[in-house]
């Protein structure tokens, strides 16, 4: 069931699907159908080069699919010696295809091709760019490798870009959607953000936080995305806390690569523990105040060009609020507050629940009902089974809300086995 | 077993023995078969609900609940769910004799402007089908040209020997014996909250004691902990770290929200025992962090940045650390 890989499962089957590169792709197209329309183009081959994740593979298939080629591939995987590239794809590249379908060729992850174990390999493949009477598509990371060079000339180039946040946000919202997930808009942002151009490894990303769960928030991904980057984070703060000059502890910030949200949060643990002194812890926890007006003014008027000053406030201004305190070796601890969020939130989902209970009975608020309720029913259900029972059945909890409100197991039997008896 | 403020809450105008002025024009308006829009204003258990389902009750007969629609502003604020649920509900027929219906909206001071805005309109334009009942805390939160739309009826807190007479007569139905001295401390911790005077005689009946002042005290402690003083008190003893831990639990596990805790802190400022000219500067401090709570966007932040102060003005005064 969860076997499936979801690069697989939500692969674009057509071009329009793919997202993201569309001048890539209408080069690509166009080129394709002069092809197919029996007109051969000038350049014989398409040399398709760009960052990973950006699209080139899937947009080859896809266009194979849309145009009807029969898509004929080597990769990585492959031995691709002459001999070999000769024996598979050799003769394809003359003939035509049994199933009277036009051939397309693909030589997808050159940067792969190795010197002595596909020894002749690029040589076999310039060969068959130069007699082709089919389209030939190459596919590399990195086109400027000298290698490449006599390639190069025989093709026409077509650069992959990394995709826009936007195109990326766009698609796993749709996968999520496939799968019934509801996304929060921020986390499908982070994950966005986080992938930095590469679809495919957003994508990964999703299914290892999403698969089988009902709903993602941000504090799910911003969990996850923390693992590999502790250390990051770690001289980032150190250099923050130590700066003694505005410009250093902005730069710590400038040459990480780290989430600026995720940021704040780390920073606003760590002031306590970094600094000493209540004046300055103060100066500090001001600073951060500050910077969290401008979040709210954000929020508000979505003026994204304020984020300046919240960097500003939350580097800047927490590393000149130390004037006793000088921070030495700070071990720095993981925000509580994200760990709050990730782990609370079953208990504040219960809570909810039990105070819509509340509000289908007692004519207040889901707010009222948890601040001015909920509290005496505690004492209730902690105090007297019987009530308790009584008070169960008429607001309809299940078990689960019943050992949440007495907070004792051998109260919420009692209480639960009452309520069968009845 | 019900909860004693839904099961000893008044079903009709008649069973309402408060808010004496108030129950008498809503008579007025159940006998002539007309209701203007209203705003019930007053602070909290002093009977704007009831008297809303009440006066329901009396126009429209048992079967009120097929004329009415009641929603919660603070669940519901948005202002797409006064154009959709609100208008849906306010632009169709009325069934019943009565020709309109009515839309209770409480907690009504909650809504966005936006919202507000919106309501005013359609309170205009549906007037013939539907009256409107909005209830809220703060009157001067609604905005103007929708309070000048509705006929105004301000509930003030009860008076101590109403709510006695009220538990008394609770206590006597559920056979639960109520001392003088429980009575008072009921009193005492429920201000004129009539619901909060129910609720805290219905939790110290579940210990199943003789409810005294002790019971009655021992209760409210557990429905109300201290956590805001030993907040304040960790905070002004240098220790900014557990400080921020008990308001991590208050705002995580008690979901007490922001502009609650603020309210709080302010309140037990006063009864610190620190020089008075100091109480006044932190006073200041907690109004300046007030402000920031509603610009800002994140509750913990803001409020950690005025336990930091406190630490400082906790040393400044030569306490603690």
């Amino acid at each position: 069931m969860g076997a499936v890989l979801w690069t697989d499962k939500y692969k674009p089957r057509t071009l329009s699907e793919v997202v993201g590169n569309e001048k890539a792709k209408s080069k690509l197209l166009e080129w394709a159908k002069a092809w197919k329309e029996g007109r051969i183009p000038e350049k014989k081959a398409a040399f398709l080069y760009g960052p990973p994740g950006t699209g080139k593979t899937v947009t080859v298939e896809a266009l194979a699919n849309d145009l009807g080629f029969e898509l004929i591939e080597t990769n990585a995987s492959d031995f691709r010696t002459e001999a070999q590239i000769k024996r598979v794809i050799g003769s394809a590249a003359q003939a035509a295809s049994l199933t009277g379908k036009p051939r397309m060729l693909l030589f997808d992850e050159l940067d792969g091709i190795v010197g002595t174990a596909d020894a002749g390999g690029l040589k076999a493949i310039m060969g068959i760019v130069k007699q082709a009477r089919c389209p030939v598509i190459l596919i590399a990371n990195n086109p400027w490798d000298p290698k490449f060079r006599p390639l190069r000339e025989m093709c026409m180039m077509v650069e992959f870009k990394r995709v826009g946040k936007r195109d990326i946000m766009k698609h796993l919202q749709r996968i999520c959607e496939r799968e019934g997930i509801r996304a929060d808009r921020k986390a499908l942002a982070f994950l966005a953000d986080r992938a930095n151009g590469d679809v495919r490894s957003a994508v990964v990303d999703l299914q290892a936080v999403a698969q089988g769960k009902k709903e993602i928030t941000y504090e799910d991904v911003a969990w996850l995305g923390m693992r590999d980057r502790k250390k990051e984070i770690f001289r980032v703060l150190g250099n923050i806390f130590h700066a003694d000059k505005c410009s250093r502890a902005l730069a710590a910030v400038k040459e990480a690569e780290v989430d600026l949200d995720m940021l704040f949060e780390w920073i606003y643990e760590n002031v306590p523990r970094a600094y000493k002194d209540p004046r300055d812890v103060a100066r500090a926890m001001d600073a951060l105040s500050r910077a969290d007006m401008f979040k709210g003014r954000i929020i508000r008027t979505q003026d994204w060009g304020l984020g300046r000053y919240i960097t500003t406030f939350m580097t800047a201004g927490v590393a000149m609020a130390k004037e006793k305190s000088k921070p030495g070796f700070v071990k720095f601890s993981f925000p509580e507050r994200i760990r709050y969020l990730s782990r609370g939130r079953s208990e504040r989902e219960l809570q909810m629940k039990i105070a819509e209970a509340i509000k289908r009975r007692c004519h207040v608020s889901t707010k009222e009902a948890r601040e001015k309720i909920m509290p005496y029913l505690r004492v209730i259900f902690q105090n007297n089974p019987e009530m308790a029972a009584g008070l169960a059945r008429w607001l309809d909890l299940d078990e689960e809300a019943i050992k949440f409100l007495t907070a004792d197991a051998k109260r919420a039997k009692e209480i639960i086995s009452l309520l069968k008896a009845s | 077993m019900m909860m004693w403020t839904e099961k000893y809450r008044p079903k009709s105008l008649d069973e309402m023995v408060n808010q004496e002025e108030i129950v008498a024009r809503l008579k007025g308006f159940v006998k002539t078969g007309n209701v203007p829009h209203c705003l019930f204003a007053g602070p909290p258990g002093t009977g704007k609900t009831t008297a809303a389902l009440c006066l329901a009750h009396d126009l429209y007969g048992p079967e009120y609940h097929n004329y009415i629609m009641e929603l919660n502003a603070s669940d519901e604020r948005g202002i797409n769910v006064i154009r959709e649920t609100v208008k849906t509900f306010a632009r169709s027929m009325a069934m019943g004799k009565v020709p309109f219906k009515l839309l209770i909206l409480d907690e009504a001071d909650n809504m966005t402007a936006d919202a507000q805005q919106a309501l005013r309109r359609i309170m205009e334009r549906y007037t013939e089908t539907c009256r409107f009942i909005l209830i809220a805390n703060y009157s001067a939160r609604i905005i103007e040209p929708i309070q000048s739309r509705c006929a105004p009826f301000r509930f003030t807190y009860l008076k101590p020997e109403h709510i006695a007479a009220r538990l008394k007569y609770i206590a006597e139905c559920e056979n639960v014996e109520l001392l003088e001295s429980g009575i008072g401390a009921i009193l005492d911790v429920s201000g004129g909250d009539l619901r909060k005077a129910i609720n805290t005689l219905q939790a110290a009946a579940s210990v199943g004691k003789p409810i005294d002042a002790d019971v009655v005290y021992s209760v409210v402690g557990h429905a109300n902990p201290s956590y805001v003083k030993d907040m304040i008190e960790a905070a002004m003893e240098g220790q900014f770290l557990k400080a921020r831990e008990i308001l991590r639990d208050l705002i995580w596990r008690y979901g007490v929200a922001g502009t609650d805790l603020i309210r709080q802190i302010h309140s037990q400022i006063f009864k610190l025992d620190i020089p008075e000219k100091w109480k006044i500067r932190i006073a200041e401090t907690i109004g300046e962090i007030d402000f920031r709570l509603v610009m800002g966007a994140n509750e913990e932040v803001q409020l950690s940045a005025l336990l930091a102060r406190l630490a400082e003005y906790g040393q400044l005064m030569g306490r603690g650390g």
